[in-house]
């Protein structure tokens, strides 16, 4: 591995983008004023009666100067094997959660939106083509098994980063800054806001899909509970996931951030199979053969042993003419049914072209084969 | 017969001095003796001496010494829902054009016999499943509402699905009752609820909790 010398990287590639965030133009005075953090206007009030020669103000989180010194952040740069065009600069400022510093030209918000979205999109497209036939309510869980917080948060201890005891200047810039303070600035949500008069059962799924977020969770306008410091916490690493891939697409493009996700994401093993809960399985098994022109399912008994016992177990196949659909075993002919019944549902639900599908963004690569469409399900039992 | 019964106690009371004077006796013998049997060993050693089935064994078909052979013998194990069923294929799946081709195929021995008799199947459970007649006409549905409502009691669910042929949630459906019926069904249940005891309330709570971890799969 080649050492990183980060004295001989470009200018240019040190620079902060003067495009990030919310454009310089807007706040100048508060910039002029304080160029490496912000503080709210009553703060800036307070600070214009202090007399001139007094020290400033601490920055709420460590300088980006102080970067190319650090060796958590050089080290993490190597054990990420990051391109050389990422400076340590941008790792630092992926490492500044809103917690820490509220403004948004020094810390993660705007390259974890960024990063969100790439990372929801390779998922997504991923899950679709993979198992095109996942009902909406599972495919929100399995994206959020792969791109939650919690999962990402787990990412991000595995790249071994550690949150600093508390945010502040003289911290090292490679700990997170992060503090589970009162009043949290999330501005990276996404959706729309509810009025409050409509009523639970306006919920549906086809409402989660074109109102809420990513993940199909509500966006309300008014923090009602104060969220928890586990939920905090998990916030504040995947942050860290997320602006660092927003920071390998500003800086080395589409297909790096690609094979990053790809590696570092979609790598991660998830079954879906212990995603699903049923309501009425052999009635929705009957459903499925209706809709589909089967024949309707009927209930064969394989197997039994130790029938008049304390602990029998039955092997129930379900079949569709001679065609058998699943099987299940049970301690009674009921239960061992009803597991046959899901079985199968779960053998339709989980069909899956194969394990090497195609998603859409392969065919942005250079000399890609031309595109064959993926299979599409018709929708849900109903 | 008198005697035994009458010997019996006699002899009780003698055993514990039987007893203490045999003890250091038997403590002696147990020296010399093994307290292992040749039962024993039969039992934990010789019985369980079985030889491995011919599947754990390397292949005897080629010539000895054979060339390196896999051993593939999976344990009994339930099927993965990952296997998709030959029915749930779509149309244009590469697997499914290899099963037909495989299952048309005659000298094939699993090839699929489509006029295999359902005899061949497993023999069919017995349960309550939807079985339509569509033997209801507009008037009998009419009567079947006028009934109910006239009578609720009398004319109970089970009373007027018996009558007309019908199941009981058609007869649910197409004939509800009036509402002060139901209020009353309800609150008689609600009374009969109050009366179960600390165990019932328990038992009935728990086997909804097993249902729903039957429908997560936890079961």
């Amino acid at each position: 591995m080649k050492r990183i010398r980060p004295s001989r990287w470009s200018g240019q590639l040190l620079q902060a983008r003067c495009g990030a965030g919310i454009a310089a133009a807007r706040q100048p005075f508060l910039l002029a004023a304080r160029p490496q953090s912000t503080s709210s206007a009553a703060a800036h009030d307070s600070s214009t009666t202090t007399p001139i020669d007094s020290p400033p103000p601490p920055l709420p989180a460590p300088s980006f100067a102080r970067a190319a010194q650090s060796a958590k952040l050089a080290a993490l740069h190597a054990r990420l094997s990051l391109s050389k065009k990422i400076p340590l600069q941008t790792l630092a400022r992926a490492l500044v959660t809103p917690s820490a510093d509220a403004n948004p030209n020094f810390n993660n918000t705007n390259l974890a939106y960024l990063g969100s979205t790439i990372v929801n999109y390779h998922v997504l497209e991923y899950l679709v083509c993979k198992w095109p036939r996942l009902p909406m309510a599972i495919l929100y869980e399995a994206l959020r098994a792969y791109a939650g917080d919690a999962s990402l948060q787990q990412v991000a201890r595995r790249w071994g980063v550690e949150s600093a005891a508390a945010p502040g200047e003289e911290v090292d810039p490679g700990l997170l800054q992060w503090k589970a303070g009162e009043e949290q600035l999330v501005n990276t949500r996404w959706g729309y806001v509810r009025s409050d008069k409509a009523p639970a059962w306006r919920r549906g799924l086809s409402s989660r899909v074109v109102l809420d977020n990513d993940f199909g969770d509500q966006v309300s306008s008014i923090e009602a509970e104060k969220p928890e410091f586990d939920t905090l916490q998990s916030e504040a690493f995947g942050s860290v996931v997320q602006a660092v891939i927003g920071a390998i697409y500003t800086h080395c493009g589409r297909e790096e951030v690609k094979a990053f996700v790809k590696s570092h994401i979609l790598s991660r093993e998830l079954d879906p199979s212990t995603l699903f809960e049923f309501k009425l399985p052999t009635r929705e098994l009957a459903m499925l053969c209706a809709r589909e022109g089967f024949e309707a399912p009927v209930a064969r008994l394989e197997s039994e042993t130790g029938r008049l016992s304390r602990t029998p177990v039955y092997v129930v196949g379900i079949y569709s003419g001679k065609e058998k659909l699943g099987e299940g075993a049970g301690p009674s002919l009921d239960v061992a049914r009803r597991q046959a019944s899901m079985a199968s549902l779960k053998a339709w639900y989980l069909y899956s072209p194969g394990n090497k599908v195609r998603v859409p963004s392969d065919m942005m690569e250079e000399g890609a084969k031309p595109w064959k469409a993926p299979y599409i399900d018709i929708g849900e039992i109903i | 017969m008198d005697l035994r019964s009458l010997l019996r106690p006699a002899s009780q009371l003698l055993t514990p001095l039987r007893c203490l004077s045999s003890a250091p006796r038997a403590a002696v013998t147990t020296v010399f003796t093994s307290s292992r049997g040749h039962k024993t060993t039969a039992r934990t050693k010789r019985a369980l001496k079985i030889s491995p089935h011919d599947s754990f064994l390397p292949s005897r078909t080629t010539e000895f010494p054979a060339a390196d052979s896999i051993i593939y013998n999976p344990p009994a194990s339930e099927a993965s829902p990952q296997h998709t069923p030959f029915i749930f294929l779509p149309r244009n799946d590469p697997r499914r054009l290899a099963i037909t081709r495989l299952r048309s195929t005659a000298s094939n021995p699993t090839a699929y016999s489509s006029e295999a008799s359902s005899e061949q199947l497993p023999p069919e459970m017995r349960y309550k499943r939807r079985q339509p007649k569509y033997n209801l006409t507009k008037e009998h549905i009419e009567e079947m509402r006028r009934l109910r409502n006239e009578d609720p009691l009398t004319w109970s669910v089970q009373k007027l699905a018996r009558k007309f042929e019908c199941s009981t949630v058609f007869v649910q459906m197409a004939a509800p009752a009036p509402p002060e019926h139901l209020k009353w069904l309800k609150g008689k249940l609600e009374r009969k609820m109050e009366r179960w005891g600390p165990k019932k309330t328990a038992a009935r709570e728990d086997r909804k909790r097993r249902a729903e971890m039957l429908y997560r799969g936890e079961l």
